[in-house]
């Protein structure tokens, strides 16, 4: 859920602009500027990668770069820590299996 | 997800080590955390042991009766966070 | 390669102020940081920090990270962002930026790159909804998404309490705080706030297990014994979209090993911290150390620790010297030990002020105890209580701090050296104007007007949760507890600019509850 109001930050800005992205083919919204785990965050996805040897979920941990747990694949390349990666028109980001892999993304 | 995958605690969270795993290293003779990063690739992960190293550390403290200040001075190996390989070989070194 | 005169390495409060004060003395000065945004961990903290005016107390975090930045630029610091320092020796750095690697040779180094938190594993710690405190804290107040609805916090330090408080006011409800300790870590008076908001405390608990398929359902929670053994058949479930871990940070030392710097562990620092004097100097010429790298402590102390680094390097790169430098040095480590000198001082006073056979008191419950007010310098007499408007300071921890002296208006309030002290009303100066009540940044001070009406006190109380109610409106009002006591009417409603977010309500509740009332229920209209 994104916080658009606030008792000490205020509101924010009306003349935000958004920007759509595909997640596993869902296209969602999402302010320019923020991480791409704030956005899957404020549309509820919690789940960004599975692990490679136990296939477990793995979500946000440490939200500043430093944990790898956030790691997704973005416009084909894997590995992406989404929690420092900006969003942008048009991206395309995937749950990442294990490591990932680099794949070719078919482009609109 | 089975029962007692749930049930199993993760310590190394980027090469899915669990407790029981490094327990298991540690009775097994791998006492320290190079010893057991080398056997179970614990802190070997993309995020360089950063989430994972205290955890393995008191593990084995717990194990082993070692200090903490003991087990947790290992020789720290660059880079400190994770980077892309290859930007070592860096134009300028 | 680059060459600079003086490099800092990390730009939170500590390596700011450390390339403030350095170039205020005349050294160029380059500034690293891996982060896209400057600031370290100021800019996440919206809540308004302790200490004094020369500390800038009562202002918030990220204001103060506004302030500092503003500095650097007018003195031509040049900060470089997105720029992670990966490698260190004696006078090199290795720096990535946008993938590139580039080496810069420096006559002298501040290693100030702050601390990282502490994980904890359970079953089902890494299931998504499973995070650091830091984390929910960067994504609710930079990036202004809310992790979840129902949050469970794990571990009572500062900033446990802090983040908890700040979930809230961004909308989640925080079902829990559990602490394995028998009492709380942090600030009582922060502790206090999220106790008015009716967040149960489970001290001497921790956390079992996190449940759920592929994320968070729900968290299991046992009581501990005195061995901090868990205790069979104690399990509590409780119903959670996101569990914070706030169990500690570790200061980063890794840059400063690199490079060689003798290190020492001390457990009540964080772990292994560069040996340093009280110049901050290292076991390396030329290489300075400041802030939570050298042991987790407080903004306020690492800005201090930063300017004497600061000093101290520019002291070593020849731009001050002798009785000049002394000077200098000698007044931020004046400032420094003032910051050091209460209950939490960390690095030289780990004396524990608190009596510890006192279990009822605010340590050990979230809410002062009757012996803990009546004992308070800053509670007023029951005569003058029954004269008319008058603060209630119910701040009853040693803590650096002193707004509420700062900022009233009739000198009624006294907190004096060492600033730890705990302030001391001059109960027939105060005229109950509330100045005090939104300055303060603990939200420990409330106005009570027993003369209101004949049957009715007013009681006035800083707010900052949303929605504000409207004038008139009946509420609940609710006890240091956060349990709704009685039904009160809002008489006003301030929202003084100046007091940034702060907003001062006044209830009429009934007489018998005066002394009782501390706040609202969130949203708790009738
Ligand atoms: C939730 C919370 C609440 C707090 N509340 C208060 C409070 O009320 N009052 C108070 O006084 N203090 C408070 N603090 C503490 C205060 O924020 C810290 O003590 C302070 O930020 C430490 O400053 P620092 O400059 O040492 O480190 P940081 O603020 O952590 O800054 C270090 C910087 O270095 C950068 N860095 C690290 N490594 C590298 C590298 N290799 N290359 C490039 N850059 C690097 C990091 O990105 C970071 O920006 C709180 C802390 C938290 C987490
Ligand atoms: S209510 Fe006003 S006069 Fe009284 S102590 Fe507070 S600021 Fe001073
Ligand atoms: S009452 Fe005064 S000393 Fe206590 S927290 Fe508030 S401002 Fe600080
Ligand atoms: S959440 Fe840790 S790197 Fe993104
Ligand atoms: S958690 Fe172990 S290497 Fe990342």
């Amino acid at each position: 859920m994104n916080i658009l109001d606030h008792p000490i930050l205020g509101e924010v800005e009306a003349a935000k602009r958004k920007v759509t992205l595909f997640v596993n083919g869902r296209s969602i919204e999402a302010y320019e500027g923020q991480p791409i785990a704030a956005a899957l965050m404020a549309v509820g996805i919690k789940s960004f990668r599975q692990t490679a040897r136990k296939q477990q979920d793995r979500g946000i941990f440490c939200g500043i770069g430093r944990c790898t747990d956030c790691m997704m694949t973005v416009n084909g390349e894997p590995n992406v820590r989404t929690c420092v990666t900006s969003v942008a028109e048009g991206m395309v980001v995937e749950t990442q299996i294990g490591l990932g892999s680099w794949r070719e993304i078919p482009h609109e | 997800m089975t029962e007692t995958n749930k049930k199993e605690v993760i310590i190394c969270r980027c090469e899915d080590v669990s407790e029981v795993e490094i327990k298991q290293a540690i009775e097994e003779g791998f006492t320290t955390i190079n010893a057991i990063k080398k056997r179970l690739r614990t802190g070997m992960g993309l995020c360089q042991g950063r989430t994972c190293q205290k955890l393995v550390a008191r593990i084995i403290a717990q194990e082993t009766g070692k200090s903490m200040e003991e087990i947790l001075l290992p020789t720290t190996r660059p880079p400190v966070r994770p980077i892309i390989m290859g930007a070592f070989e860096g134009e300028d070194q | 390669m680059n060459k600079v005169e003086l490099a800092v390495i990390g730009a939170g409060p500590a390596g700011l102020a450390a390339a403030i004060e350095a170039a205020q003395l005349g050294v160029k000065v380059v500034v690293f940081d891996e982060n896209a945004q400057p600031g370290g961990q100021l800019f996440k903290q919206i809540h308004k920090f302790f200490g004094s005016r020369e500390h800038r107390a009562g202002t918030r975090g990220f204001r103060i990270g506004q302030e500092l930045l503003a500095q650097t630029e007018e003195l031509g610091v040049k900060v470089n962002l997105g720029s992670t320092v990966f490698g260190l020796d004696k006078r090199n750095l290795w720096v990535l930026k946008e993938g590139k690697t580039e080496v810069y040779q420096a006559d002298a180094v501040i290693v100030a790159a702050g601390a990282s938190e502490n994980a904890l594993a359970f079953p089902g710690s890494t299931l998504p909804g499973v995070m650091t405190a830091g984390a929910a804290q960067t994504f609710i107040n930079l990036h202004r998404v809310l992790p979840g609805k129902k949050v469970l916090m794990v571990g009572s330090g500062n900033v446990g309490l802090i983040v908890s408080y700040q979930l809230m006011q961004a909308g989640a409800e925080v079902v829990g705080l559990v602490e394995a300790a028998p009492s709380i870590g942090g600030y009582g008076v922060h502790a206090a706030k999220i106790k008015r908001a009716g967040v149960p405390l489970f001290l001497g608990h921790t956390i079992a297990e996190a449940i759920g398929e592929h994320q968070v359902e729900s968290a299991v929670l046992t009581k501990l014994n005195e061995s901090f053994q868990p205790i069979p058949g104690s399990e509590i479930t409780l119903e959670v979209d996101t569990i914070c871990i706030a169990v500690g940070l570790t200061p980063m030392m890794e840059l400063a090993r690199m490079a060689g710097a003798e290190l020492k562990y001390v457990p009540k620092l964080g772990g292994h911290v560069p040996v340093n004097n009280d110049n901050m100097e290292t076991s390396i010429t030329g290489m300075f150390v400041a802030g939570d790298v050298c042991g987790v402590e407080e903004a306020s102390s690492a800005m201090e620790e930063g300017r004497l680094a600061g000093v101290t390097a520019a002291e070593y790169l020849k731009h001050i010297a002798g009785k000049a430098a002394a000077d200098r040095k000698a007044l931020i480590r004046e400032q420094l030990s003032a910051i050091r000198n209460g209950t939490f001082g960390n690095k030289e006073h780990l004396k524990d002020k608190v009596k510890e056979e006192n279990t009822l008191g605010l340590r050990f419950s979230g809410t002062p105890s009757k012996d803990e007010l009546d004992s308070c310098p800053g509670v007023p007499s029951e005569g003058r209580l029954a004269k008319g408007p008058v603060a209630v300071i119910e701040c009853v921890q040693e803590i650096p701090c002193n707004p509420c002296e700062q900022v009233c208006p009739k000198g009624a309030i006294k907190v004096g050296k060492p600033i730890t002290s705990l302030p001391q009303l001059t109960e027939n100066a105060c005229n109950g104007c509330a100045s005090c009540v939104t300055a303060c940044p603990g939200l420990a001070i409330v106005t009570v007007d027993r003369t209101y009406d004949e049957n009715k006190a007013l009681v006035t109380f800083p707010y900052e949760y949303l929605p504000l109610p409207e004038t008139g409106a009946t509420v609940h009002a609710v006890n240091r507890q956060g349990e709704r006591i009685c039904y009160g009417q809002v008489v006003k409603v301030r929202n003084n600019k100046k007091a940034d977010g702060t907003v001062a309500i006044s209830l009429a509740v009934p007489e018998e509850y005066a002394m009782e009332v501390r706040s609202m229920a969130k949203g708790g209209t009738k």
